[in-house]
């Protein structure tokens, strides 16, 4: 074997072993998609009321994922790993949000979330419910948002410490201040 | 959902699990975003290499015409490539980790990357003030020869250096002036979240 024959070898190998890389790079991020698809988008309804602007803002933490997941080392849970993007890229669309020009059948729309389950009555009291916890959560300072987000997506104090970069006993603190506030919202809004 | 003996967070936790479901066509649409962010990720690395050598090639190019205007020129473009690099290098130094760290540290990051931002603005100014002035002196002091060269007047020379920079300024001035306020407004928001995580200026 001459060295151009060599070369040509070991090119085609590491093309391969890229490629390779990138297929299970992409079966990873589309399971992370179908078990967090949900949440990202429920965080995402906690950053932005209007629909349209949402579902940009969801796309856009799926593509920050997906950056950043040839990097993931496993030195932190998955789920960990998601929330710590998608509430970063949550954070970066607040602080660079323009004044809002909301149309009024958008913020209809942002206030009345689909509820697939049946029952007519008790539908538009659960939905009617929902309206109100979003509307509170959304009224909450941004960090406080962030925490309670967390705190319903069933994160441990641990968890929530590690996503967000504070003690866990920081995390209990200010998560007591944060219900409290949320309540306060919520009693506004009766 | 996980259920805890907290009623209250658990009926939170029931409202909110229903809140939303992702578009149908989501995984497909992100797939699309993908796709695009990668052609635009090549398509400015091969536009920006073409700039660079672009520009390295005009600069070996006058630098061989036998002319002291183009020793000038080469010198002027070599200064300016050299000195944008390195400033933006420099400024940006310690900024560049990926968000995958704790909101903490990303606000922290962020803060840090506006900032030189901002700074990097106020330096484009200085240096490309600094390139004009370079060059004048560059050229009166060679002028001797230059002006054998082009065969003119130092005054119309002057007076076209003028010209230049008047009709230039004003647009880039306006630029960088509504890229600073568009940088101050977001580091703004960024010390507001900053201050919020330490507990000031909280309801």
């Amino acid at each position: 074997m001459n060295y151009a024959d060599s070369v040509t070898d070991r090119f085609t190998g590491q093309v391969t072993i890229v490629s390779e890389q990138r297929q299970a790079l992409e079966k990873q991020f589309a399971r992370i998609l179908s078990e967090h698809g949900a949440a990202i988008s429920r965080l995402a309804f906690s950053y932005e009321a209007v629909a349209s602007v949402r579902e940009e803002l969801v796309q856009e933490i799926a593509l920050a994922i997906w950056q950043a997941l040839a990097h993931f080392r496993g030195d932190c849970s998955e789920r960990t790993f998601v929330y710590r993007i998608a509430h970063n890229r949550g954070l970066t669309h607040v602080g660079r949000r323009r004044p809002p020009h909301q149309p009024l059948e958008e913020l209809e729309e942002s206030e009345q979330p689909v509820d697939p389950r049946p029952h007519l009555d008790e539908q538009v009291a659960r939905t009617d419910q929902r309206a109100r916890l979003m509307s509170a959560i959304q009224s909450l300072p941004v960090t406080h948002r962030q925490m309670i987000v967390l705190a319903l997506e069933g994160l441990s104090h641990a968890e929530i410490a590690e996503v967000m970069g504070i003690t866990e006993n920081n995390v209990a603190v200010r998560l007591t201040r944060v219900r409290k506030a949320l309540k306060d919202a919520l009693g506004e809004r009766t | 959902m996980t259920k805890t003996n907290d009623r209250e967070l658990d009926t939170w936790r029931e409202q909110w699990s229903g809140v939303a479901e992702p578009p149908a066509d989501f995984q497909r649409k992100v797939q699309q975003r993908i796709e695009r962010q990668e052609r635009r990720f090549v398509l400015g690395n091969i536009l920006r290499a073409i700039l660079l050598l672009g520009m390295l090639i005009f600069a070996w190019f006058m630098r061989h015409q036998s002319t002291w205007m183009g020793t000038g020129w080469a010198t002027g473009i070599w200064v300016l490539v050299f000195v944008a690099a390195g400033c933006r290098v420099w400024v940006l130094r310690r900024a560049w980790r990926p968000q995958t760290q704790s909101t903490r540290a990303f606000v922290e990051l962020w803060h840090k990357r506006v900032t030189a931002c901002i700074r990097l603005l106020q330096i484009s100014i200085y240096l490309s003030l600094g390139w004009i002035i370079f060059c004048a002196v560059l050229t009166a002091a060679n002028w001797r020869t230059i002006g054998q060269d082009v065969g003119a007047h130092p005054k119309e020379w002057v007076a076209l250096l003028v010209v230049c920079v008047l009709m230039q300024y004003p647009v880039i001035w306006y630029g960088v002036a509504w890229l600073r306020r568009r940088t101050v407004a977001e580091l703004n928001e960024v010390t507001k979240i900053m201050n919020e995580m330490d507990g000031k200026s909280l309801p």
